[in-house]
């Protein structure tokens, strides 16, 4: 028989002062406080960078007509034993092509080649919001031994909906 | 050098780089808001010293300046300033300042002693390494 159980779920506009709540939340779930530290320590770094990516790439969340019904939802629950971590956001469609080839390069790499991306990215010399956004996904990717799955929802001919899901052992 | 402390909050780790007291730490929870705002002045910081202590031209049987890092988490973006910190200090020792890191971390936090490693190994530093038993 499967069990399920929901950790942390949440819909809406997403600020600085939100994440902590959203901690608060997760560290204080009953799950969370019975998981071996190994995980509960992926898990809690996946969330953060899972919100962290909903900063970088999502669409800003007010002034914006589009943003109604399609706010950002972050979500982790248990199956059995795995967690689930669903994260999602409008995006523009310009960066549908960049996140998607970051995230199709993070699921064909083993934890090796990984490491080197890691280390080729933190390294690069430029916009610290582009090789912050990359290096989130190779952290994520090195986190868990599932690939990250994901897809884009078109909302209009400028602007779809992000969603990405990731698999932890619990 | 005057030293420079921050004290933690509930998303940024405690600094404590005080040369009168040969005291220097890294520890708690890295994810500020501002990463870049929040490293640039340790950046800045560690960069004077390192003047400083190549003006000295110190070493030879002077004690090694130990550097202690426990973070209990770090974002990835505060990573990369992470890795600059190492890079100067690197920097110092080469300059012949003799530069001891401990890295610790929490009982059974594998990610966090590899990270470690990593760290080590990309800015050239040799990490000593601290298992720390919790609760």
């Amino acid at each position: 028989m499967s069990e399920s159980e929901t950790l942390v779920d949440f819909e809406g506009a997403i600020t600085f002062g939100t994440i902590e709540m959203l901690l608060n939340q997760l560290r204080s779930s009953r799950d969370f406080q019975e998981m071996n530290k190994p995980a509960r320590k992926r898990l809690y770094s996946i969330f953060v960078e899972s919100i962290d990516n909903i900063f970088k790439y999502g669409m800003p969340q007010t002034r914006n007509d589009r943003v109604e019904g399609n706010m950002p939802r972050i979500s982790v629950s248990r199956k059995d034993e795995h967690y689930l971590i669903r994260a999602g956001n409008l995006v523009d469609n310009d960066l549908i092509g960049e996140l998607k080839f970051k995230l199709d390069r993070v699921n064909q790499l083993d934890d090796e080649a990984l490491k080197s991306l890691y280390e080729e990215v933190i390294n690069r010399e430029s916009d610290a919001s582009e090789t912050g956004a990359g290096l989130g996904l190779i952290t994520m990717a090195l986190r868990t031994d599932k690939d990250i799955e994901y897809s884009f929802t078109e909302v209009d001919n400028d602007h779809s909906y992000f969603e990405m899901e990731i698999t932890l052992n619990g | 050098m005057e030293k420079l402390t921050i004290e933690s909050t509930l998303n940024s780790p405690r600094i404590i780089l005080d040369p009168a007291s040969n005291q220097f730490e890294f520890s708690g929870e890295s994810r500020p808001e501002n990463v870049r705002n929040f490293y640039m002045p340790i950046l800045e910081w560690l960069e004077a010293f390192a003047g400083e202590c190549a003006g000295k031209g110190k070493g030879g049987g002077d004690q090694p300046l130990e550097f202690r890092f426990g973070f209990e988490y770090f974002n990835s973006t505060s990573a990369k300033y992470i890795l600059d910190v190492f890079k100067i200090l690197h920097n110092i020792q080469e300059a012949g300042t003799g530069i001891q890191v401990k890295w610790r971390y929490e009982e059974d936090d594998e990610d966090m002693f590899e990270v470690g490693q990593e760290m080590a190994r990309m800015s050239g530093l040799e990490f000593e390494y601290v298992e720390v038993e919790v609760e």
